[in-house]
């Protein structure tokens, strides 16, 4: 279950690293390319004060796609979908040759590029953002 | 196995005019083609890029806003522009034509799109290649063949490139019928049932566009919510 290296721990009550250094206070976000694990986390022990640099992420399997068995995630707001495509796959083990897909509104794909803040702040509801992710073989 | 979401040509030509008129909205620059007798007719858009590599910063816009708004005012400027170091050549910038199709064999939407120099030099496949976004290219490397083609174009005659749409119904089924679940639904002209609130075209789009560098703004997800 938590075998790999890229598994998100669940956060320290103290804010001790746990190996991968500092996750939550990382003022500036100075590092370019933080380790996945760094930007997400299990969003069940975030404070809701700490909603500024981290957003409520809730992910939704579509189809067959395995299920994660943690759905509610906190995320950095700067994290690109791209970021959480590859931790996702990650997560679920998929293979290379197979795509993950992550949706807004259930059915539209924003860009790789685009950030989970600002996705919050236009699809976002109740606290948090509801994305849907599908597994699929779609070239070749 | 599911049943696959095909899509009529006349819902096509609904989802592309409803497509349409958000982009005119908000200046996206699609716009409805017909072919000479009208039988059928097409989306297409052509926007101007910069090089990939060469960044080009002039006062209030950034290569992120690029699918927002068109370049081609802002590219008076490079061109004369002492200030530019590297884009300083016509041949830097990039023109890029992408068309939506329908494609009757597969019933579903193709995209076909061309780019080329300035100076009228088109691109190379090697070219569209270097394009493709990071998150794409292991997988499509595995089987370029297979995926991005040269064919010709059904209504211009001219060669284009085609994302192959072959597996199109695979990625597109799996989130209509979820939305399905979600949302009430309609009845088609060719009587397939579709989601409320999804605009097909717009959600296909989502996805196989950025595999070729086109990028939706995040305002075509809540116009598509909002429609029908």
């Amino acid at each position: 279950m938590a075998e790999q290296p890229e598994a998100v721990l669940p956060l320290p009550p103290s804010g001790a690293a746990d190996g991968e250094g500092p996750t939550d206070v990382s003022p500036g976000t100075a590092t370019p390319e933080p380790p996945s694990s760094a930007a997400v986390s299990p969003g069940t022990e975030e404070p809701a004060g700490d909603t500024k640099k981290k957003i409520d992420i809730l992910l939704k399997a579509v189809g067959d796609t395995p299920i994660m068995k943690t759905k509610k995630w906190a995320v950095e707001r700067t994290r690109t979908i791209q970021g959480l495509i590859d931790f996702i796959k990650k997560f679920l083990k998929l293979v290379a040759s197979e795509q993950l897909f992550i949706y807004v509104n259930q059915s539209f794909a924003p860009s790789p590029d685009q950030e989970v803040g600002t996705l919050y702040e236009c699809f976002g509801s109740d606290g948090k953002l509801v994305l849907h992710y599908c597994k699929s073989q779609a070239w070749g | 196995m599911e049943e696959d979401e095909f899509l009529g040509e006349k819902t096509f030509q609904h989802y592309c005019a409803e497509f349409i008129k958000h982009s005119q909205q908000i200046g996206d620059g699609w716009e409805w083609r017909t072919s000479k007798d009208c039988s059928d007719g097409y989306m297409c858009k052509i926007h101007f890029q910069i090089k990939n590599g060469t960044v080009v910063s002039y006062p209030g816009t950034s290569t992120h806003v690029q699918t927002c708004l068109p370049m081609e005012e802002a590219l008076e400027l490079p061109l004369d522009d002492s200030e530019v170091t590297e884009a300083t050549a016509a041949t830097e910038v990039i023109k890029y034509e992408y068309h939506v199709l329908y494609s009757c064999s597969y019933q579903v939407p193709v995209l076909y799109f061309r780019a080329s120099f300035l100076d009228g030099r088109p691109f190379s496949l090697k070219d569209i290649w270097e394009g493709v976004h990071e998150c794409y290219k292991t997988r499509l490397q595995q089987g370029p063949w297979d995926t991005i083609t040269q064919q010709e174009h059904p209504i211009l005659g001219q060669p284009f490139f085609v994302l192959h749409p072959c597996k199109t119904n695979e990625f597109m089924t799996p989130v209509l019928k979820n939305s399905r679940k979600i949302n009430s639904t309609w009845t088609c002209l060719c009587f397939h049932l579709f989601p409320r609130n999804v605009n097909y075209i717009t959600s296909w789009l989502s996805i196989v566009g950025p595999v070729v560098g086109l990028n939706l703004p995040l305002s075509y997800a809540r116009a598509a919510s909002q429609n029908e």
